[in-house]
């Protein structure tokens, strides 16, 4: 397939906030060059950013360096020595890379030759987590084999949706998300040889959340018809919320830039692509290797207004009220994971994460097709996009479309396959629509 | 035959080839049977309340074919299976599940579960990966939640003293199960690998004073009996779910004796014992959350120290496997894996390493779940065997 001409018009303030990333990474290995403390994290979702930010701790994120790696060409030699030394080859994508890369690093006795962006220096420590997939601790567990770096865990409950609306299930919740914190606050001090600046932490929280309100404001613009923001930019700029990529107060402007620049694109009626013809909801991660493919589908008048759940920031709630920034952090956070159950409940839905949001963006975002990218790697991103695809016709009436592929290796993605299949599902998308019509929903 | 005219591993056989024909009849005279996925829900619990637990397995045998439209084929293969047995209509027989977060597919599962098999009741025990104190004490406050959950159900309080009494009846079972075990550990062992399972999945199959009563009589049967396994390679398995006697089978015809295992059927589930003294639920919580070794929670060397030394750090993760190496005189481990079980996959590589520092060769074996794959393993083991000397 010939890559075609970049349809999907790109928003000038995306820029610096990707570039957040590339300066996220030669941060650390400043650090690492200074003696300062770095981390290799998981995307742990605001459970213990902001408390290495605090601490002044350089934070990378392995999972954000496969996607760098896919990018740059040079995942394959990372996967193929993971395999090499018997790790199975249908664990995560990311992880084989991260695995791979730490082998060679410990072979060579430094940042691998090659490694894109700088590399990654060696961590003094890991922030593992236990939100989502087994993978985020998982991986970093088994890394014990090329590092001596001290693992940490940042445990979050999942509760089930009926389960969490018990009458002192909040307050458990949350008293055990507090208590988890103070924990790993005192494993920093630790670590460290430092104290907590509690009130420095008390300002990137607020900063924090202040920045992801924005960011929540951006993508409420995106309900819009036709749609200013494609997926291909919210993914841009994902990282700067998601990894507190750069200084929260900072990236808070940067959001803002976005926002004014959206909201004149909405007053002018100018749209991320031209001609929108299909607002579709993209399921979950993209394929980082050829992201150029979303132009070939633009092309048709296909926009993605609205992806995962798992990357947008939480619905904004107030928690000025609460003057420990650990139960802020805890808060917030939980927020993010259960700020759908109340409405999954009401609508008798049992996945409220991963599952229940997606009925709720397919309505408000008004989509007229579900685009999965399964990933034959990633349970996470994978196990209920079937469900999904499920709900979504019994409630919405709304059709879906599977592309396989994944995340790093790009021999497992077939992009002709998919644009074969596009005919029959606008087919699909335009008869689906009239059914809709017809059962009385709105768009 | 029925089973009732049946006594010891012949009672075990029958059970296994029907497992549900006691709890269907135990049905008719008015039980209520509570279907549970994995180790985590509390067994104890349920009991506690007259309900029967029944531990929902898979098949290898039967082909998937109606989980195809609700789970991906790139997630366990087991977990597919069993909502492929329950999509069938063959847990049509249960009141209800329980179902709790060993790994992130089974948790997911358990929501999927409740919407396609509507069960009349049902409750979702969460489970964290950590064992620090608040996890202990948040998981204490699920179990409560449960417990509740099950007032409501059935319309009847919860008796700590009967939670403790079935306390009891399960810390009995386990004391009897590792009696069995320690059959296992003469050369010969007097009793097989696949003798074993047939044993537990049928205590995992009726009420727990009748599977203690079956136990004692397996375990006095095969003290007298002649006629036990003959001497073969000394082998433990490692791994993933195991819930059909058709892997070990296959190791056990090549010569080899399966004399110790660390799966979710085997002592895994069964070897921990709830402490007895103090508040019931705290100990439970304990005893489910840090004494069961299962690679899905996390334990972890160095948080003291600030650096992480591995050989000290598989020491603490493994030990135990070390501990079962030496008394049940360990000559090679079989590690299993099904595929996309992400939670073992990541463990093998580790083990293995912990495995060699011992001086113990082992052998790395994926699966997809299903009777018809096995052959391959088949000659990959036998190759094992081989270097091992046998
Ligand atoms: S969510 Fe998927 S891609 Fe991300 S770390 Fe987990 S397994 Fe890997
Ligand atoms: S075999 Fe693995 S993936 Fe399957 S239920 Fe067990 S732990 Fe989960």
């Amino acid at each position: 397939m010939a890559e075609k001409k970049k349809v999907i018009k790109r928003l000038k303030t995306m820029y610096p906030l990707r570039g957040l990333v590339d300066k996220m990474f030669e941060k650390a290995v400043e650090y690492s060059h200074e003696g300062k403390p770095v981390a290799w994290c998981m995307v742990n979702w605001w459970g213990g950013d902001s408390l290495l930010r605090a601490m002044d701790v350089a934070c990378i994120y392995p999972e954000d360096y496969g996607a760098v790696c896919a990018a740059a060409g040079v995942a394959q030699t990372y996967l193929e020595r993971c395999n090499s030394d018997g790790f199975p080859d249908h664990i995560c994508g990311y992880a084989r890379n991260c695995l791979g890369y730490a082998s060679l690093m410990k072979a060579q006795g430094g940042i691998p030759a090659g490694a894109p962006m700088g590399g990654m220096p060696k961590p003094s420590l890991l922030v593992g987590s236990g939100y989502f997939c087994d993978t985020r601790f998982k991986w970093f567990q088994a890394l014990g084999r090329y590092m001596d770096a001290p693992l940490w865990l940042l445990e979050m409950p999942h509760p089930g949706v009926p389960e969490s609306l018990g009458k002192d299930s909040e307050k458990y919740i949350i008293r055990f998300m507090v208590e988890e914190l103070k924990k790993f606050v005192a494993f920093l001090e630790r670590s460290l040889g430092k104290k907590m600046d509690w009130d420095r932490l008390d300002e990137i929280v607020s900063d924090t959340i202040e920045m992801n309100r924005v960011w929540w404001e951006v993508n409420e613009l995106r309900k819009v018809k036709p749609c200013p923001v494609h997926s291909r930019d919210f993914w841009s700029c994902m990282p700067a919320a998601l990894y507190q990529a750069g200084d929260p107060k900072e990236t808070t402007i940067l959001y803002k830039n976005m926002y004014d620049e959206v909201k004149g694109m909405i007053d002018r009626g100018e749209a991320a692509v031209p001609n929108e013809k299909f607002r579709l909801a993209f399921a979950e991660l993209p394929p980082w290797h050829s992201l150029g493919f979303f132009d070939n589908l633009a092309e048709r008048g296909w926009n993605c207004v609205v992806e995962s759940w798992a990357y947008h920031p939480p619905q904004f709630i107030d928690l000025s009220q609460y003057k420990d920034p650990l139960e802020r952090v805890a808060r917030h956070t939980f927020q993010y994971f259960a700020g759908f159950f109340k409405h999954a409940h009401e609508a008798g839905e049992e996945l409220g994460y991963f599952g229940y949001p997606y009925i709720e963006y397919v309505k408000n975002y008004k989509c007229d097709g579900f685009l999965a990218h399964p990933l034959l790697t990633c349970r996470t991103a994978t196990n209920h996009l079937m469900y999904v695809q499920d709900r979504l016709m019994q409630k919405l009436k709304v059709p879906s479309l599977f592309m396989e592929g994944d995340i790093i290796d790009y021999t497992l993605f077939n992009p002709d396959e998919v644009l074969r299949k596009a005919d029959a599902f606008e087919e699909a998308m335009l008869h689906y629509r009239d059914v809709r019509k017809k059962e009385g929903l709105d768009w | 035959m029925s089973e009732h005219n049946l006594k010891g591993i012949a009672k075990a056989q029958k059970i296994y080839s029907d497992r549900s024909q006691r709890v269907k009849e135990l049905k008719v005279a008015g039980a209520q049977i509570l279907g549970y996925m994995c180790i985590y829900p509390v067994v104890e619990i349920i009991s506690s309340f007259d309900l029967v637990p029944y531990r929902i397995f898979g098949s290898i045998e039967e082909p998937i074919t109606k989980a195809d439209n609700c789970l991906p084929t790139c997630v366990c293969p087991f977990l597919r299976s069993a909502l492929d047995l329950g999509l069938k209509g063959k847990y049509d027989f249960l009141d209800g599940v329980v179902m709790a977060h060993p790994c992130e597919v089974a948790e997911k599962l358990a929501h999927i579960w409740r919407t396609y098999m509507d069960p009349v009741y049902s409750f979702y025990i969460d489970t964290p990966h950590a064992t620090r104190e608040a996890a202990i004490e948040y998981h204490k406050e699920s179990l409560k939640d449960f417990q509740k959950s099950l007032e409501v159900f059935l319309g009847k309080g919860a008796s700590s003293e009967k939670l403790k009494k079935t306390i009891e009846d399960y810390n009995e079972q386990r004391a009897l199960v590792r009696e069995l075990y320690d059959l296992k550990k003469p050369d010969p062992p007097l009793i097989s690998g696949v003798e074993t399972i047939e044993v537990l999945e049928s205590l995992m199959s009726i009420p727990v004073k009748e599977g203690n009563e079956l136990i004692r009589d397996v375990i006095e049967e095969i003290k007298e009996r002649r006629g036990g396994p003959a001497k073969g390679a000394r082998v433990l398995i490692w791994g993933s779910i195991i819930d059909s006697i058709a892997v070990v089978k296959l190791i056990e015809d090549l010569g080899a004796n399966v004399v110790m295992d660390d799966t979710c059927v085997g002592s895994r589930f069964f070897f921990p014992d709830v402490e007895t003294t103090g508040d019931p639920l705290d100990k439970l919580a304990r005893r489910y959350l840090v004494d069961l070794k299962c690679p899905r929670t996390f334990i972890e060397s160095g948080i003291e120290a600030g650096k992480k030394d591995y050989a000290e750090d598989l020491a603490l993760r493994f030990g135990y496997l070390g501990d079962y190496v030496k008394q049940w005189n360990i000559k090679g481990v079989v590690l299993y894996a099904l595929r996309f079980c992400d939670t073992h996959a990541y463990e093998v590589v580790s083990v293995k390493d912990y495995l060699s520092s011992l001086g113990i060769p082992s052998i790395y074996l994926e699966h997809d779940y299903s009777a018809t794959s096995l052959s391959p393993l088949k000659t990959r083991v036998q190759a094992f065997l081989e270097t091992l000397g046998y």
